[in-house]
């Protein structure tokens, strides 16, 4: 007869990585970032380098977004999404998918 | 009047030309000699008029047009003169932006009015010192904004060659200046070709193809239109195109340089002598107090010839060093193949990049397996005291995921 550990059954003790952070930007009509406070500073957003949109799982909780890669006035880069669901705003930093092995490869040399 | 544009045409082969005024009206190329695996950086209009254009390789330049002069890319020579360029306009204006090599974009606000003058004179004053000063030709546009500024710049041949000018801003091409009163930028640039407008070289074809040619007809284009079709750079031409023009000046940074240069206490051929004497200008450069105890990404070397002729080497370290010994094996592996064509008389080298020393951290988990077991210990001790795990690993958990926040995922180390 096995014994009862008494842990949690599931992925515990597991911390999931690059989560989304909440973000304060003002877009513009047209659903582009107009200015973002970064560092509890206002910055205009000097441009938009690059944008897409990301629609996975619509069949349990939907997950839409839209990326933007900026550039704020202070020069510097960041990686912003609209959560189109909820229309909020989240600063996060975006690898595209790899194989598997890439990452830690990369890492560890 | 609030932004100047200052160019000087084909700042390379106009160096040159300064330099060896006898290549006046022959065609030169830059990039090194025929015979090297390199491409033309620049190259004057008797050459272009051969078929020869940046990027063509040096010897398809020699055989489109042989006559040319064949010059060597002089990089730091270049960036020295667009440096001495710079400041000749930094004393005379408080926010001055290098744009490129000979192209310049600085602030005049308020400028003529302290010199007790009115802009057309002030320009035309400033013009003429920079003039002789540098002993280059240059353009100089202004106006109330920076894209007016440039675009008269750039376009001031054309202006010259008497292209039509509704609500003519009183140009002077002549003497190669054009100002841009405020409130006529629209109907300046109405006039003038598409390619002045600062957008990749592919947008003026397709506007051409288009039957755009003038800024005015991009100008009258609907915006929609124009952003369906060409993106963000497209929106940027429309706004620019309708004398809508927010960017600013951006002052340049000072980046320290240390130089240090020695006659040879006899000419010298060989190479020897050349790293004897660099040794000790790299000893003497990094002793300079702006540098001891940090690390330098760029090393100019540079020797003058016994001809009069000056030959210089850029070194790019992969990671930035302090090591004298270094810099000069490195140095070494570039100069194998230098052929001088006159002994050398001086050497000198010129530190740059100047930055704070890379940490190298060590992996800790590469320390055999004694090492390791005590290590994992460690760990454990320290989780059962805090009560809780306190060094994790990274692990893969859905690498292939488009959401990024399910890629990768940290789990307790041990477990």
């Amino acid at each position: 007869m096995v014994e009862n550990p008494r842990t949690a059954a599931g992925a515990g003790g597991l911390r999931l990585l690059n989560q989304p952070k909440p973000a304060a930007v003002e877009a513009t009509p047209t659903g582009e970032p107009a200015a973002a406070v970064w560092q509890g500073r206002y910055q205009r957003i000097r441009a938009v380098a690059d944008s897409w949109r990301i629609d996975d799982e619509w069949w349990r909780d939907e997950i839409a977004r839209r990326y933007f890669v900026v550039e704020l006035e202070s020069g510097r880069r960041l990686t912003l999404y609209c959560d189109l669901v909820t229309g909020t705003w989240y600063a996060q930093s975006y690898e595209g998918p790899r194989e598997s092995g890439t990452i830690l490869r990369g890492r560890a040399g | 009047m609030d932004v100047a544009c200052l160019q000087v045409p084909n700042f390379l082969i106009a160096l040159a030309r300064r330099d060896h005024p006898e290549l006046t009206g022959r065609a030169i190329v830059a990039g090194g000699a025929p015979e090297e695996h390199a491409q033309v950086t620049a190259c004057s209009a008797e050459a272009a008029a051969a078929g020869v254009t940046i990027g063509t390789t040096l010897r398809r330049a020699l055989a489109l047009c042989p006559k040319a002069v064949f010059l060597p890319l002089q990089e730091s020579f270049v960036h020295t003169e667009a440096s001495r360029l710079a400041d000749v306009v930094l004393e005379r204006s408080p926010l001055v932006e290098a744009v490129a090599p000979g192209h310049i974009h600085f602030e005049i606000r308020g400028l003529a009015r302290l010199a007790g003058m009115d802009d057309e004179h002030y320009i035309a004053e400033l013009l003429e010192t920079v003039q002789a000063e540098t002993g280059l030709g240059a353009w100089l546009g202004a106006a109330s904004s920076i894209f007016p500024a440039h675009a008269a710049a750039t376009a001031l041949p054309l202006v010259g060659a008497g292209a039509p000018h509704p609500g003519r801003p009183a140009p002077a091409p002549r003497s190669g200046r054009v100002l841009v009163p405020p409130g006529q930028e629209r109907d300046f640039l109405a006039q003038l070709p598409v390619e002045v407008l600062p957008v990749d070289p592919v947008m003026h074809v397709r506007l051409r193809l288009f039957g755009l040619e003038r800024v005015g007809q991009v100008a009258a284009i609907p915006l929609s239109a124009l952003q369906a079709q060409f993106g963000p750079d497209g929106r940027r031409a429309w706004d620019l195109a309708n004398g809508r023009d927010r960017s600013s000046i951006v002052a340049r940074r000072e980046e320290a340089r240390i130089t240090e240069e020695m006659d040879l206490p006899a000419p010298a051929a060989s190479i020897e002598p050349l790293m004897v004497g660099s040794e000790a200008l790299l000893n003497r450069a990094l002793a300079h107090p702006d540098i001891r105890g940090q690390t330098v990404r760029r090393l100019d070397w540079w020797l003058g010839l016994e001809s009069g002729e000056q030959v210089s080497r850029r070194v790019v370290f992969r990671e930035p060093t302090s090591d004298a010994r270094h810099m000069l094996f490195v140095l070494r592996s570039k100069l194998d193949r230098l052929a001088l064509a006159a002994a050398a008389a001086s050497v000198g080298v010129t530190l740059s990049g100047i930055c704070s020393e890379y940490a190298h951290q060590a992996n800790l988990w590469q320390i055999g397996p004694r090492r390791q077991r005590e290590l994992e210990q460690a760990i454990a001790q320290l989780s059962a005291r805090v009560g809780g795990p306190q060094v994790y690993r990274i692990v893969e958990v859905q690498p292939w995921s488009r959401i990024p926040e399910r890629q990768l995922a940290l789990v307790a180390f041990g477990s």
